[in-house]
């Protein structure tokens, strides 16, 4: 009888142990989402200097410029859906990456004080975004690892959790380390 | 290289003159060391023939002493001339190297920001330092010294008591300007368990609650190398981008020893295990040599490398 409780009780412990690891392992993953959001959106703050910074050099890039603006106010009125939201994301980055390279035609450009600035910021902004959907990747990895080992598949079956995609570290963010090392002098 | 080139040139005009006037000062320093080298032997050979003593501990008791007084001796006579051959060949293939940097023979890292590096977790008992550098690298202040640091250990308890001193680090510790802004605090150590034990390890790694979080890095190299806590996730992320641990890859493998790593308060804190005593002189033989000479450069160079090494005069980001 004691021996059938006791057994009743680990059981009843491990239960528990797995469905709080997959909780906590899903919360993980999602505030893990939520810190990519604060960095997006510390990015969109600092589109509307820059393009008007630039504008005032650039010549030939003012249909990109234009182009950039109404896609960041598109993202910061919100109701998108998290694709959408991720796709418009990266169009802004490829964007955004052209017309950092294009800078190196304009010397006058590169030289003033403001646009530097900025353009230091904007390179912190990218280095974070691109630290938090590893942390993300992270987290969602270690979730999908709970959902698909054993015993913990066996909880996530039970509740119903299913595998999260990975964030794709779009090909453009690899291009920025090369474009960053050009405005190194 | 350029710079050994340039050192032979150096060596010739700068350096040779004095070294062949300390190098005159070795040879006395010889003659004093072997003077009482041999007394301190003979001396230990006479006791135990003539003195006669009822008890054998009594008779090492003094040829002991008779021996830590020769090698007082010794360093003593020698001690003068070591601070010569800093002062003016170090000091000066110091500024060789860059010519910004300062050097201070007996001077070292403050204690504060060793221990404040949080890298070692033992108590430091017993701090000990020489050959501090301290400069500017391009746009990074840089400091950097000879470090030996223990920690008291006793055993047993009443008249059995025993003490003695630990070693945790002997060698190199550095500290650099990081060329990023962050306050959360990373720790990159020589992994041990997770190469020893492999998966197993890793849950034990992360059971280590006195370092914080455990941090997983998506390069598998790095990983099996280095284990990585932290206060913050994306901050430590911020911090190791995929081409800074390619780079503290290389910087290990370069250094073929363990090498610990530190973040904080936009500071970056290297500490490399050393068995060697860097930037000394010695003794018969002679210091006219520029191989000899030369191999502190080498070092020199190899550790104000390490801002290149780690891409730390790259200044993309608002910290200037």
């Amino acid at each position: 009888m004691i021996i059938a409780i006791i057994i009743a009780a680990v059981v009843f412990l491990i239960i528990i142990g797995l469905y709080n690891l997959l909780v906590r392992k899903k919360n993980d993953a999602e505030n893990a989402f939520a810190t990519i959001d604060v960095m997006l959106k510390k990015r969109y703050d600092l589109i509307p200097n820059l393009v008007t910074t630039v504008k005032e050099y650039m010549k030939h890039e003012h249909s990109t410029l234009s182009e950039i603006t109404d896609m960041r106010s598109k993202a910061v009125q919100g109701g998108l859906s998290e694709d959408e939201r991720v796709a418009l994301d990266n169009k802004i980055s490829k964007h955004m990456a052209g017309i950092m390279v294009a800078v190196e035609n304009y010397p006058d450009l590169k030289a003033n004080q403001n646009f530097l600035q900025l353009q230091a910021a904007w390179n912190e902004v990218e280095e974070q975004i691109s630290a938090a959907r590893r942390t993300f990747n992270a987290a969602i990895t270690s979730f999908n690892n709970a959902v698909e080992t054993f015993p913990s598949n066996i909880m996530a079956n039970i509740i119903g959790y299913k595998r999260k995609q990975l964030f794709e570290i779009p090909e453009v963010e690899k291009q920025n380390i090369n474009a960053q090392d050009l405005f190194n002098s | 290289m350029e710079e050994t080139h340039s050192f032979r040139q150096y060596y010739e005009k700068n350096l040779l003159p004095d070294l062949k006037v300390l190098d005159r000062e070795r040879k006395k320093v010889d003659r004093w060391v072997t003077i009482i080298g041999l007394s301190a032997v003979l001396a230990i050979f006479m006791e135990s023939r003539f003195i006669n003593l009822e008890t054998k501990e009594v008779m090492m008791f003094i040829q002991l002493g008779t021996a830590i007084i020769a090698i007082i001796f010794i360093s003593l006579a020698g001690k003068e001339y070591r601070k010569k051959f800093k002062e003016k060949i170090i000091s000066r293939i110091v500024l060789f190297v860059d010519e910004s940097l300062v050097y201070k023979h007996d001077g070292k890292v403050p204690r504060s920001e060793f221990t404040g590096s949080n890298i070692f977790q033992h108590r430091c008992d017993v701090y000990h330092g020489e050959d501090y550098v301290q400069g500017k690298i391009g746009k990074t202040q840089i400091e950097f010294s000879e470090i030996k640091a223990q920690y008291r250990q006793t055993t047993g308890s009443g008249s059995k008591t025993n003490t003695r001193y630990v070693t945790f680090f002997k060698g190199i510790f550095f500290i650099a300007d990081f060329n990023k802004h962050f306050t959360a605090r990373t720790i990159v150590l020589p992994d041990f368990s997770e190469k020893t034990f492999g998966k197993i390890g890793q849950k034990l790694q992360s059971l280590n609650f006195t370092r914080g979080k455990l941090i997983k890095l998506e390069n598998p190299e790095f990983e099996k190398e280095f284990v990585v806590y932290g206060d913050d996730q994306v901050e430590a992320r911020y911090i190791l981008t995929p081409s800074l641990m390619e780079r503290i890859l290389n910087f290990k493998k370069k250094w073929n020893s363990k090498v610990y790593l530190s973040f904080h308060n936009s500071k970056v804190y290297i500490a490399i295990w050393l068995n060697k005593n860097l930037f000394e002189t010695r003794l018969f033989k002679s210091i006219v040599d520029y191989t000899f000479i030369e191999k502190n450069v080498q070092y020199l160079l190899l550790l104000t490398g390490i801002v290149n090494d780690l891409n730390l005069n790259t200044r993309i980001w608002s910290k200037k």
